[in-house]
């Protein structure tokens, strides 16, 4: 007995399909990926800068930051009341 | 809200003015002892070594719980600390009757503008990215 239910055919003919649509996998290298990945270790790591200072600092917080600074420069005095209340 | 989150939120907010202290106290211990500054800096040293961490921890676990989901501002809400931490600060000195300093005392008004935003600035950057490191927030 040869005989094949339709379901069996059915995904048979799926089968034939899909592998004359797909291209055959080439499982050979092309190329060396050794220089590449030298390059990518030379390479910073991406994200290197954000993870040294993660803030993007606002211009007006760099505002706040100085008036603070030369607010203390000019009133010495304020220097031990914060450090207390720090 | 994460797992134990405000345990964390607690130990994050008590973090940046603790690793302060070291460099706050060993100052005033040089003052007092090496240079014998006549101040009995010692009285009220309780007062940053103490209240003022936890406080930064209670503050912070008073955000993530009631105001981070409400997307208010860790330095908005960090720059309203100093509002509660002077007059407290004021109060102990006095019950300890720590004798400050008349030029300090003169420098106060324009102290507590100075305090807020210096608060404001190390609660959104250095409390801020504690949070955010311990996902917190």
């Amino acid at each position: 007995m040869t005989h094949k239910p339709s379901g069996d055919f059915a995904e048979d003919q799926l089968r034939e399909r899909l592998r004359s649509a797909e291209p055959p996998i080439d499982a050979g290298l092309r190329r060396d990926l050794w220089p590449r990945m030298l390059e990518r270790i030379g390479e910073a790591p991406r994200g290197s800068q954000e993870r040294l200072w993660p803030f993007a600092v606002p211009w007006f917080d760099w505002a706040l930051a100085g008036i603070v600074g030369a607010t203390i420069a000019f009133f010495p005095a304020l220097i031990p009341a914060l450090l207390y209340h720090l | 809200m994460n797992k134990r989150s405000l345990i964390r939120a607690y130990l994050a907010g008590i973090c940046v003015p603790t690793a302060f202290l070291l460099a706050v106290a060993a100052g005033f211990t040089c003052l007092r002892y090496v240079y014998n500054l006549p101040l009995p800096i010692e009285r009220v040293i309780v007062f940053p070594m103490a209240a003022v961490p936890n406080l930064w921890g209670l503050w912070n676990i008073l955000f993530v719980s009631l105001l981070a989901p409400r997307r208010i501002s860790v330095g908005l809400f960090g720059a309203m600390l100093p509002l509660l931490l002077a007059p407290l600060g004021f109060i102990v000195s006095r019950l300890l009757q720590f004798p400050i300093p008349a030029h300090v005392l003169a420098a106060a008004p324009i102290g507590l503008p100075v305090a807020m935003v210096l608060y404001y600035l190390a609660w959104k950057y250095l409390v801020g990215s504690l949070n955010a490191e311990l996902e917190i927030v």
